[in-house]
């Protein structure tokens, strides 16, 4: 099995189903194109997009529905077509995508969560890409309530 | 903020070279062109939120205040 250094956790043990593509990185982040995803038992329902690239580079998320569970998906016709995905409807939650919201700790350990461009995962090509919404409906710095998180999944 | 109204075709200038220019509104949004020199950096919005809010969450934690971040975060 393949092994990675991680930011957090040492050197991991990771299953190539883990490892996703990103063919235009992140905003910001244009250069790293591959990250693992890293769930650990005991931070559920948090979890890690480490880079391959990058040992000190890793985020931390949490699945979109433990950030917001009515979040309703909203990805461009572009994104969707990027992600070798029917352009013409949203993706099924979960089924056919894995989306997480990235988590920002501001002072003080308050953290927030980027509702606007959420990562998009294609489970079946693993390609994934952060999809950047196009109307106003959800803050970039969505506030996380500590046991808001718990319930959903 | 400074406020203009202008209508398809008519355009403004920020500074001596960044000319913005309505191209088209409609119910769907207006079209906008911008004419600037090459090295300025036009971003939609959204885009430079994103990527300002990916380099606050990359900032991360150290490996000390890892654990007590996440015991909150977990609630």
């Amino acid at each position: 099995m393949p092994q990675i250094e991680t930011k957090y956790f040492g050197t991991l043990p990771y299953g190539e189903g883990s490892t996703f593509e990103f063919p235009f990185g992140l905003p910001g982040f244009e250069n790293e194109k591959q990250f693992v995803l890293i769930e650990l038992e005991q931070h559920a329902p948090l979890v890690f997009l480490q880079s391959s690239l990058r040992k000190d580079l890793c985020f931390l998320a949490f699945p979109i529905l433990v950030a917001d569970r009515d979040y309703q998906l909203a990805v461009t016709p572009d994104d969707l077509r990027a992600l070798d995905l029917n352009p013409t409807r949203q993706p099924e939650l979960g089924r056919e995508v894995l989306v997480l919201a990235l988590v920002s700790l501001h002072d003080g350990l308050s953290a927030t969560a980027n509702l606007m461009a959420p990562i998009v995962i294609n489970w079946k090509t693993r390609r994934a890409l952060q999809a950047i919404r196009q109307d106003s409906r959800y803050s970039h710095q969505h506030p996380i309530r500590p046991r808001a998180t718990e319930g959903a999944c | 903020m400074l406020v203009l109204r202008r209508r398809a075709g008519e355009s403004l200038f920020i500074g001596d070279d960044v000319e913005i220019e309505v191209l088209e509104v409609s119910a769907q949004g207006a079209k906008i062109g911008i004419r600037a020199p090459r090295e300025t950096i036009v971003l939609r919005k959204e885009l430079k939120l994103t990527q300002q809010q990916n380099e606050a969450a990359a900032r991360g934690l150290t490996a000390t205040d890892f654990e007590q971040a996440i015991q909150k975060l977990r609630g």
